[in-house]
């Protein structure tokens, strides 16, 4: 029997467990935080208030700043990009290399958004 | 000799797009599934934060307007119950995919790190830290 | 003695040609399996009913069959465990041949493709030693009775009837977690394609109805991290 081609799965697995990761462990805290307590007025600090927010990025940003663009947005991102895609092919959905193109392409530009965010924030200050 | 006619006819039936509906199991695996899609809601949040950032106080103080609306709220809520359940079938899951240590360790320290986590992230936009 | 209402699916190849469900009332008590049940339809009700068992003790495999939806095996589910009707209908994802009866040619084919064998390079006639250490490494994934049940749980093999499937993963990773066995590089290419371990998206519904307890789908995954293993040496080798 001849031997199937080799699937780029792994890369994709790969990305898609540590942004599992992610998910499960800093984005609970960080909904929390940033999509619900904040919003209704139930972390009344002045830390994030927008010369605070910059002055504490300003005194610890940097690596960590990537780091945390990297864990809570481009990371999960490309979980979702694999979830969605497998899901594709559950739903019998058009499930194909230009889906996958689609799914992990968002997910990678917009990776590339985040970075460029987070790095131009750093160079500003 | 004649070979014998074959009496086989075999019924393959196929799945249809539904069939998660049909067990509360497959149900309960694409609910796990859609957990993503509040996910990327908050996701496309922080992104906007971000932007806001980089622009300047004006723009951050209309996402913070933005993030106080109610459907973005209740969206929220649903990203952070999603979190939750995210983390209860990955911490589940993990072990089993790479047995390191006893099964009920591996859960409860990973659910460990989610707690700090979420105490650390308390505390600094809480202004306690 | 308590009366049970079974649907049956029914199919004869030779006058059918889609399954249609048939009412049988069954009487049974708290020691009657789904497989007892089965047989006395057949040989009190209707003698044509086609299925399949042998050992009645869950070691042969062969006695599979949907029992409310949910893959079983007959000899080892009981009546008193159901109320109101019993739909019993051949394992899912499979070709149906008569009745109960499926073709697991494609099952066999998928397990057959992973060399389920040792492969050394050993000639010699002293036995092979083993540590329990060494045992214990692959020895929970080498309970399986090839039932099927869990291809019929598994809603990618439903799919993609080309995915290896969980037994036949398993049984991969039976080999190649086994101390005398040197034959994984010769198993790992069939691993690694998109119907290898690849195939898989962790439904884990194989785990809960596998009869035997192996968690396929733990295997599954644990040969996807074996793959990808596999793949970043690959990329070292010219
Ligand atoms: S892994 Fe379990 S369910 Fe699957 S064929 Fe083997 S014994 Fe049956
Ligand atoms: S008859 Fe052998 S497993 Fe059921």
């Amino acid at each position: 029997m001849s031997s199937p081609k080799r699937s780029d799965e792994p890369v994709w697995w790969s990305l898609f467990s540590a942004g599992g990761v992610c998910f499960a462990v800093f984005l609970p805290g960080l909904i929390l935080a940033l999509g619900i307590l904040w919003p209704l007025g139930l972390l009344n600090s002045s830390v994030l208030q927008y010369a605070q927010l910059l002055s504490l990025l300003q005194s610890g940003y940097g690596l960590t700043g990537l780091a945390f663009t990297g864990a809570v947005i481009c990371l999960p991102l490309f979980h979702a990009a694999h979830r969605i895609h497998h899901g594709l092919h559950d739903l019998k959905c058009g499930y194909s290399s230009a889906t996958k193109l689609l799914c992990y392409g968002t997910a990678g530009l917009l990776s590339v958004l985040a970075l460029y965010f987070t790095l131009s924030l750093l160079l500003k200050y | 000799m004649n070979t014998p006619v074959s009496a086989r006819k075999p019924y393959q039936s196929k799945l249809s797009r539904s069939w998660w509906l049909k067990h509360n199991y497959y149900r309960l695996y694409m609910l796990r599934e859609a957990t993503v899609l509040p996910l990327l809601f908050f996701i496309g949040c922080l992104l906007y934060g971000l932007y806001c950032l980089t622009q300047d106080a004006a723009h951050w103080q209309s996402f913070q307007t933005f993030m106080q609306q109610g459907w973005v709220i209740a969206l929220n809520l649903l990203a952070f119950a999603a979190s939750l359940f995210h983390a209860k079938t990955f911490f589940a899951l993990f072990p089993r995919v790479m047995p390191l240590a006893p099964a009920w360790l591996m859960i409860s320290g990973q659910w460990l790190a989610t707690l700090l986590v979420a105490a650390g992230v308390l505390l600094l936009f809480g202004g306690w830290l | 003695m308590t009366e049970y209402q079974l649907l049956i699916q029914r199919y004869d190849p030779e006058h059918d040609n889609e399954p249609r469900l048939q009412r049988f009332t069954v009487p049974g008590d708290h020691t009657t399996s789904m497989l007892d049940a089965l047989l006395y339809v057949q040989q009190k009700l209707d003698v044509t009913l086609g299925l399949r068992w042998s050992c009645r003790m869950a070691i042969c495999g062969s006695c599979g069959v949907m029992v409310n939806g949910i893959p079983k095996l007959g000899c080892k589910t009981f009546l008193r465990d159901y109320h109101s009707e019993i739909v019993i209908e051949p394992l899912a994802h499979f070709a149906v041949e008569k009745d109960l009866i499926v073709d697991m040619t494609q099952f066999l084919a998928h397990l057959s493709a992973i060399k389920p064998y040792l492969i050394n390079d050993y000639s010699g006639t002293a036995m092979h030693k083993q540590t329990p250490a060494q045992l214990a490494k692959y020895q929970q994934f080498s309970n399986c009775i090839n039932c099927g049940l869990c291809y019929s749980a598994c809603p990618q093999f439903g799919l993609n009837p080309e995915f290896l499937g969980p037994a036949a993963i398993t049984l991969a990773q039976r080999y190649n977690l086994d101390s005398r066995d040197n034959g994984k590089a010769a198993r790992m290419p069939q691993l690694n394609g998109k119907n290898g371990a690849w195939g898989c998206t962790f439904v884990g519904f194989c785990s809960d109805v596998c009869p035997k307890q192996l968690d396929p789908a733990a295997a599954v995954n644990q040969a996807k991290v074996e793959s990808a293993k596999d793949f970043i040496i690959s990329m070292f080798k010219p």
